[in-house]
């Protein structure tokens, strides 16, 4: 596949700065509670509302990595319309990476208020930086996006920044 | 799990260590993370598809190193501590089988608020994922 790394970042770089919203739906604490154990975790506070209202939540709550964890929130994409590597869905707000490969470079993350079941989140989302570097075995782009996840009452709950390697 | 064990702000100074997390990733493990992240990325499920990027195996997913080193950070400081910021690089791969362990020391303790400095390590010793957390703790009395 040849796909011109330079022409994908001076592609993306148009886009800086510009973000969408995208309405994630209800929160449940079922899905938040499959996250925990997919991730070997067990803790009363994504489980037990007894011991979530001991140390001060109103509610159970969802494990912190959760809303920043999920890649796609909408039914889709079909599986015809997914890249080679599989990706296709919300993780790079549709910016134009076509035929090159992803990886997860690791987040940043503020915690500003417990996610619980039942919320309405919303996630306003866009891309902060891209830079073209050398590398070993040639030039890559490091992208970072920035996530913005709000409830229903539009009180920030989760500032994400995740970094993306796209080679 | 360290249900109802409280850490306090007193218990803690700079250069304390955190206990260590041991994580076994299995390839069940990587199938269900990826179902619950809604994650379709072939690398993390396909071995055929990982060896052609020349990967040995499936690989774990950034998102859950991410997920062991903060539940290192939540089993050590107890249900009424309060993670206010958290992050971590994903500097080298990890594939069912490996061992992975988390862990790290305080680095600043300051008006109630501690900050961490974290790692993940494989069973040779090498580095996946450094890490970095803030926790507000309560105080004693």
């Amino acid at each position: 596949m040849s796909v011109s790394i330079p022409a994908v970042y001076e592609k993306v770089k148009l886009r800086i700065g510009k973000t969408e919203r995208v309405k994630l739906g209800t929160i449940r604490e079922r899905d938040f509670q499959r996250f925990a154990i997919a991730a070997g975790n067990s803790d009363p506070l994504f489980f037990d509302g007894a011991a979530a209202k001991a140390a001060g939540y109103s509610a159970i709550i969802a494990p912190p990595l959760y809303l920043s964890s999920v890649m796609g929130w909408e039914a889709g994409p079909p599986e015809e319309v997914l890249r080679s590597d599989g990706t296709g869905g919300q993780e790079v707000a549709a910016l134009p990476v076509e035929g090159l490969r992803l990886m997860g470079g690791g987040q940043d993350l503020e915690f500003h208020h417990p996610v619980t079941d039942g919320m309405e989140v919303t996630m306003e989302l866009g891309p902060e930086s891209v830079e073209l570097k050398d590398g070993r075995s040639g030039q890559f782009l490091v992208i970072t996006l920035t996530r913005r996840y709000r409830d229903q009452s539009d009180r920030l709950l989760v500032t994400c920044r995740e970094t993306f390697i796209a080679r | 799990m360290m249900a109802g064990k409280q850490l306090l702000f007193e218990d803690v100074k700079v250069g304390t260590a955190l206990p260590a997390l041991i994580k076994h990733p299995t390839n069940v493990e990587l199938f269900r993370f990826s179902a619950m992240t809604w994650n379709s990325h072939r690398i993390h499920y396909d071995k055929v598809y990982a060896q052609s990027e020349g990967y040995p195996d499936v690989l774990v997913q950034s998102h859950l190193h991410g997920c062991f080193l903060l539940q290192a950070v939540m089993d050590w400081v107890g249900p009424r501590s309060r993670v206010l910021g958290f992050r971590w690089q994903n500097r080298g791969i990890a594939i069912p089988g490996d061992v992975l362990t988390c862990g790290g020391k305080v680095i600043k303790a300051e008006s109630g608020v501690i900050e961490c400095e974290l790692e993940e390590r494989n069973q040779k010793g090498e580095l996946c994922a450094p890490g970095w957390a803030r926790v507000e703790l309560p105080r004693r009395g």
